[in-house]
């Protein structure tokens, strides 16, 4: 019993990066700009949340400035592929590979260390009586973060703009068919710009998560994937932002499974898990998945 | 005819050039501005990097010996990008190589040197190529993206290779993660003694051309240029698209896995876990910068070499940091995918200029 209730509630806990990352990568595909600079977007706000932490000595601000860069960091994807047109698999992967090489860097420069950051205030688990003493799902979700209530807020309030608001509806439209959108007079390149800032801000929340309440620190590179995960996530659950916290939540269920071989397994055959369990997804569970038909696609004036 | 056409080709090739040498320089200066931010003196240190790595024999042969591994990775992603196929697995790929030639330089013994080395190149090649392969196999049957697929291959190698090197191959007695020293029989000839600079830079070199022969020489060539260039001619054409795609590729692979081997029987002697100074990436930028060429390869892999050397040497005395280097790597690949991004900033400074002198005009024009 305690197995179980130890195995849900890590399950959410390693769930809530995947989810904001893949909310965030739905607003980019339903605009019709691809979600591959996700992982470079998660890296910065964990590093960008540990920062405003460190700067304020409080978690929230740190929160907002890993979503604020998250944005920012988007921005070179949307830059490059929106108004140069460069290929938008290749724009993705220039954040990617910027945030690897550049938060050493600024490690370096900011903390003086390699390796990780100093600690910071971080966030705290909700640690409520009265939650405690609902059986079975009190624990589980007791032992949750603040940031696990605010990322469902957050999905549903993704969910009810993309699809019950006018502004919402026009962005799906511009991913489905920019040419289309241009003709009734919409601003293609406002809505896709939209959209990759709004998929920065979730995956900078995601990697903020990481930094401010898995841990109270930034590591190296410790998105480890993630965020391309949350770009297989996001096909999964045919990029809408339910379907993207169901399929999170799969994931990270499968994610916590770990722990139970952890103490049979050599480390490393455990940690190849997730990456196999994605790569099974990718080539097998694709089939219904139909991505916005808009994609990478431009208006010719 | 031909000489239109071959106006044509050394038109874009001159394009090429142009864009590349600006790339780079426009790269170099935004790494200057941030060697300044980061409060080093932006002119010294690259008198210091580029003195160091050009200005003694030692600094030029670890230039060239930082460049070898890019060399492989650089041309494993453009010959796969000549497909418009993007191989961002060459790190994994490099690290079946590494294992394979290390495996194969450890327990064959009894050869002569001539045999085991070509021996244990060829299981690096067969390793990466038949990773490689199996990413091209899947995209073609089943639509799988072939980035996001390398990238979890990518995790999967690297973890896979640390557990065979931290548990049945480990070598015994070894504190760290690493299989038994290869035999002598294949180690690679050092160039130049007493540094890791060994002849795998002259396979690299010599594989460049053929490659670059066989893209712009044959038939197999030809179907991968118009495969790259347009689907749907190469289709009309009758080119078997898949099978091009998956030859492309485990060609890519298996190129990312010599430079694995060049890393295991010329610098290690054996596999060690995380030896790669992220080369696999390393070389997205080498090929973006050659033009996706791959003798281009040659010389852009010759130039992040020398600033990873510079910098790697630079930094042993003061506290400048290697990975700014990598920063101007990934600027590269930014200006040379869109060309257009350097000239709206050369223009920005004139565009301020212009809107400040305009807002003057209309100020004079209402006063008057």
């Amino acid at each position: 019993m305690r197995l179980i209730i130890s195995i849900l509630s890590s399950s959410l806990r390693s769930s809530v990066p995947l989810i904001l990352a893949a909310t965030g990568g739905t607003f980019s595909s339903r605009s019709g700009v691809s979600d591959l600079g996700l992982e470079g977007m998660m890296l910065f706000g964990a590093f960008f949340g540990v920062y405003g932490s460190y700067i304020s000595g409080n978690a929230w601000v740190g929160l907002l400035f890993g979503a604020a860069f998250g944005a920012i960091s988007a921005m070179l994807h949307a830059v490059m592929h929106i108004t140069y047109r460069v290929n938008a698999s290749i724009s993705g992967m220039c954040v990617n590979l910027l945030a690897t090489a550049a938060t050493p860097l600024l490690l370096n420069s900011i903390f003086h260390m390699n390796g990780k950051s100093e600690q910071v205030t971080a966030f705290s688990k909700v640690n409520s009586d009265a939650l405690e003493s609902i059986p079975f799902i009190g624990p589980i979700l007791n032992s949750q973060s603040v940031l696990f209530y605010l990322t469902i807020i957050l999905v549903v309030l993704g969910w009810l703009f993309m699809y019950k608001t006018t502004a919402g509806l026009r962005m799906r439209m511009v991913g489905e068919n920019p040419q289309a959108a241009s003709t009734v007079g919409l601003k293609v390149n406002a809505y896709k710009y939209f959209g990759v800032a709004m998929s920065g801000v979730f995956a900078g929340l995601g990697g903020a998560y990481l930094s401010l309440s898995q841990m109270d620190l930034f590591v190296e590179n410790m998105t480890n994937g993630r965020g391309y995960i949350a770009v297989v996530i996001n096909a999964f659950g045919h990029y809408n932002p339910l379907g993207a916290m169901l399929g999170s939540i799969f994931f990270g269920f499968f994610d916590s499974l770990q722990t139970v071989f952890q103490s049979t397994l050599p480390s490393q055959l455990v940690m190849m898990a997730p990456y196999l369990f994605t790569m099974l997804v990718i080539v097998f569970g694709m089939k219904r998945g139909k991505a916005p038909a808009g994609i990478g696609k431009y208006v010719d004036n | 005819m031909k000489e239109k056409t071959m106006n044509i080709k050394r038109h874009n090739a001159k394009q090429a050039i142009l864009t590349s040498v600006l790339a780079m320089v426009v790269s170099l200066v935004l790494g200057a501005i941030l060697l300044a931010i980061c409060g080093y003196s932006p002119i010294e240190s690259y008198i210091a990097i580029f003195g160091s790595s050009l200005g003694t024999v030692k600094g030029f042969a670890l230039s060239l010996s930082q460049a070898t591994p890019l060399l492989f990775t650089g041309m494993a992603f453009a010959i796969a990008y000549r497909v418009r196929m993007i191989n961002t697995g060459a790190e994994g790929q490099l690290y079946v190589g590494a294992m394979a030639a290390a495996l194969v330089g450890a327990y064959v013994t009894g050869l002569p040197s001539v045999v085991h080395v070509p021996l244990c190149l060829l299981a690096a090649a067969l390793a990466g190529g038949l990773v490689a392969g199996l990413v091209a196999f899947l995209k073609n049957r089943f639509g799988a993206n072939e980035i996001i697929l390398t990238l979890m291959l990518n995790e999967i190698l690297i973890l896979f290779t640390s557990y065979l090197a931290n548990g049945p191959l480990k070598a015994e007695g070894s504190g760290v993660g690493q299989t038994n020293r290869i035999q002598e029989s294949a180690q690679l000839f050092r160039l130049i003694p007493q540094t890791q600079l060994t002849i795998a830079l002259l396979v690299g070199i010599a594989l460049a051309v053929i490659l670059q022969l066989v893209l712009n020489r044959t038939a197999f060539g030809y179907e991968i240029q118009i495969t790259g260039y347009n689907l749907l001619a190469a289709r009309t054409a009758g080119i078997n698209a898949k099978r091009t795609y998956l030859l492309t590729f485990a060609i890519s692979g298996a190129v990312a896995g010599l430079g694995g081997a060049a890393m295991s029987l010329g610098v290690n002697y054996r596999f060690v876990e995380g030896f790669s100074a992220s080369y696999g990436f390393g070389g997205i930028s080498v090929a973006a910068l050659a033009a996706y060429s791959p003798v281009g390869v040659i010389l852009s892999s010759f130039l992040i070499g020398v600033l990873k050397a510079g910098a790697i040497t630079v930094n042993r005395t003061t506290d400048i940091p290697v990975e700014f280097v990598s920063v101007i790597q990934v600027l590269v690949i930014i200006f040379v995918a869109a060309p257009t991004l350097i000239r709206s900033l050369i223009a920005l400074p004139k565009k301020l200029a212009g809107r400040g002198k305009q807002a003057e005009v209309k100020k004079e024009g209402a006063n008057s």
